[in-house]
């Protein structure tokens, strides 16, 4: 089956199958590569890519795989399938106002059960010392407001979920 | 060492990485340390380093690093002679330091009256033009109104002319030909009087492409004062620090002696003791006094690797009223010492902050490579405080070497859990205007493809897809789930 794996808001579908003694890694478009990896301590390794070995270190948290190679730092998010259905799904009758950068909310704008049209502002979030107004991406009917005044929250939270109206 | 120091015990009023600097010289001399702590520092490298803790609370974590009364009610409840008040926080607030010394304590820092001439711009301003030294040529109107004109156009273009009352930038014009002067009043004058309710204005010399370059400098309570030679920090996004360097890669051998001697001077004339910093801004071989940092700067160890000497040992022992064991010529700097600061922050999304936890940490090590760090494994990134996680500090003989050595040391700086500036900081390091000494304070401005940075090429991609792939634990189950003949087919898709 393929996965989905996001590196920085980039989604990438591979597949890795195993034959005999080795594993593959497919990509898009069908190519495809010999690959190991082959633990040397705690949150060390070395990964092989077609022959090429070269160390790395990870860290994997929950469904993020950490890893610096070649100097760098990466954050490889693993989509698992139902998760990703299901945002599917609900885009399909929903939209959710998600967080563009950790911060604080100062003040939700809406009322559960309110109409609003695009451009709406719904909540205002302070983050850098800036205030920002987060806006309704559509018309819609507030479903649900997830946080209140005062909460803080990371990068990509769900501040509140829009229902489609019923045209 | 018996003896040498007035106090046993040294009460760090701040946190992070310098109350960590901090910390590991008190304890050097054999002195005992003390920390001041919010709840949320609980966990931090320099509350497990101390030898005494004491928590403090406010209605935010920053609010209680300010709150003077819980701070000096703590250094006492530990018996704590002196306080060193790192940077930012209370470190340039003339009341505390007034109020620390009120309680019998030793404040490491200058006197309360230096604090308050220096933290007062125009106050400084006219104190350093009055002691003959350079401040940017000016004509301020209501000096004397009806010549404000005249003046105006004696001081020459390239001319900034902005509202008294003005700040952040409001209403600023600049005049590169004299004959746009009195449109350029007129419109800055209309502009103070909507921004600021009052339409005085001040006009002074604009520097183009301006450098920034500051002078360490040390005084003792004796009258002697030397400077420590320059740092360039040029390397700026809206007015913060990002790298900072010792020589200066533009001054020349009279202009780095002159702008030295400028900033001990300035320190003599304000009878100023323990470690402080004069700014310069610096533009076609001239410089103007910009403002003089009553405190430790955060980029004081590059100072220190191209001096020798250690800065905090410097401020306790002129505290403790020894006067300075060195004299000028015996300050003679060695190689080039750049530093880089890491920021939980992403410059490629424009500077947001990043927040996560520090899942793994290792420091680079090598020759020449020093890491200030207040961060510990295990430890949340939150938005509470300053973004700065650490900073990653060379010395090397030559400065290209100490580039190397620096983009080295950045690279093997392993922090996963959450995003840094590291990358930046390495195209930082690698920019041919940089590498060229290029540089001024609107730079990364010019340049924002530095910021922005690329997505990692396919070769990596391919890489970083592999590993995650055989670490996701569903993703290599899912693999073993599939007979080896279907999966030799390769190409076969569901």
């Amino acid at each position: 089956m393929h996965h989905t794996f996001d590196i920085g808001g980039n989604s990438h579908a591979i597949w890795l199958s195993r034959s005999a003694e080795e594993y593959r890694l497919t990509l898009a478009e069908d190519r495809s590569a010999v690959v190991a990896f082959v633990q040397t301590r705690d949150g060390e390794g070395r990964l092989t890519v077609d022959r090429s070995s070269e160390p790395i270190a990870y860290v994997v948290e929950g469904d993020t795989v950490h890893i610096h190679l070649r100097g760098r730092s990466y954050a490889v998010r693993y989509v698992d399938p139902l998760v990703a259905l299901a945002v599917e799904a609900d885009t399909a009758g929903h939209h959710i106002a998600r967080a563009p950068m950790p911060g604080v909310v100062v003040s939700v704008k809406a009322v559960v059960g309110e109409r609003v049209v695009a451009g709406t502002v719904v909540a205002v979030i302070e983050s850098m010392k800036l205030e920002t107004a987060i806006r309704a991406a559509q018309d819609g009917i507030v479903e649900t407001i997830h946080v209140t005044a005062g909460e803080s929250f990371d990068r990509d939270a769900a501040l509140l979920t829009l229902s489609r109206e019923a045209s | 060492m018996i003896g040498r120091f007035s106090f046993g015990v040294v009460l760090v009023a701040n946190r992070g990485e310098i109350a960590v600097r901090i910390i590991r010289t008190v304890q050097k001399l054999g002195l005992q340390s003390a920390v001041v702590y919010h709840e949320v520092d609980a966990r931090s490298l320099a509350v497990t380093l101390a030898d005494h803790a004491i928590k403090i609370s406010g209605k935010t974590p920053v609010s209680s690093y300010l709150d003077a009364d819980q701070i000096i009610a703590a250094a006492l409840s530990v018996g704590a002679g002196a306080i060193h008040p790192g940077y930012g926080f209370l470190s340039e607030n003339a009341g505390f330091a007034r109020a620390v010394e009120a309680a019998g304590l030793v404040f490491v820092g200058p006197s309360a009256s230096a604090i308050e001439l220096m933290g007062d711009k125009i106050r400084a301003r006219n104190f350093v033009a009055r002691s003959g030294f350079p401040v940017a040529p000016s004509a301020i109107e209501e000096d004397d109104p009806g010549t404000f004109l005249d003046r105006a156009r004696a001081v020459g273009a390239p001319l900034l002319v902005k509202p008294s009352a003005g700040g952040g930038g409001k209403g600023m014009r600049i005049v590169r030909d004299l004959a746009e002067l009195d449109d350029a009043v007129a419109q800055a004058r209309g502009a103070g009087q909507r921004y600021f309710g009052d339409g005085r204005l001040y006009a002074e010399r604009f520097v183009e492409r301006p450098r920034h370059i500051e002078v360490q400098v040390l005084g003792d309570s004796f009258g002697n004062v030397v400077h420590l030679h320059e740092r360039e920090c040029s390397v700026q996004r809206r007015f913060q620090k990002i790298i900072e360097e010792t020589p200066s890669p533009v001054l020349s051998a009279d202009l780095r002696k002159s702008i030295c001697e400028t900033a001990a001077g300035i320190a003599r004339a304000a009878g100023y003791k323990n470690a402080g910093t004069v700014e310069f801004i610096y533009g076609r071989g001239e410089f103007y006094f910009l403002e003089m940092n009553t405190r430790l700067q955060v980029e004081h160890p590059v100072t220190e690797m191209t001096t020798g000497l250690d800065l905090v040992e410097q401020q306790l022992a002129v505290s403790a009223g020894h006067p300075l064991a060195f004299k000028q010529d015996d300050v003679r700097p060695s190689g080039h010492a750049i530093e880089a600061r890491l920021y939980a922050e992403a410059p490629e999304r424009d500077f947001a902050p990043t927040t996560g936890k520090v899942l793994a940490l290792e420091y680079p090590k090598g020759d020449g490579v020093r890491v200030d760090s207040g961060i510990a494994q295990g430890q949340l990134v939150t938005t509470a405080f300053d973004p700065m996680l650490a900073k990653i500090i060379v010395h090397a003989p030559t400065r290209t070497e100490a580039i190397a050595r620096a983009s080295q040391a950045i690279e093997d700086f392993v922090l996963l859990g959450c995003e840094t500036n590291a990358a930046f900081l390495g195209r930082i390091l690698r920019d041919e205007g940089f590498k060229a000494g290029e540089v001024h304070t609107g730079y990364l401005d010019e340049h924002p493809r530095i910021a922005k940075g690329a997505a990692p090429d396919e070769g990596i991609q391919r890489r970083l897809l592999a590993a995650a792939a055989l670490l996701t634990r569903p993703v290599r189950d899912a693999a073993h789930a599939v007979p080896a003949l279907h999966a030799s087919l390769g190409s076969w898709r569901n």
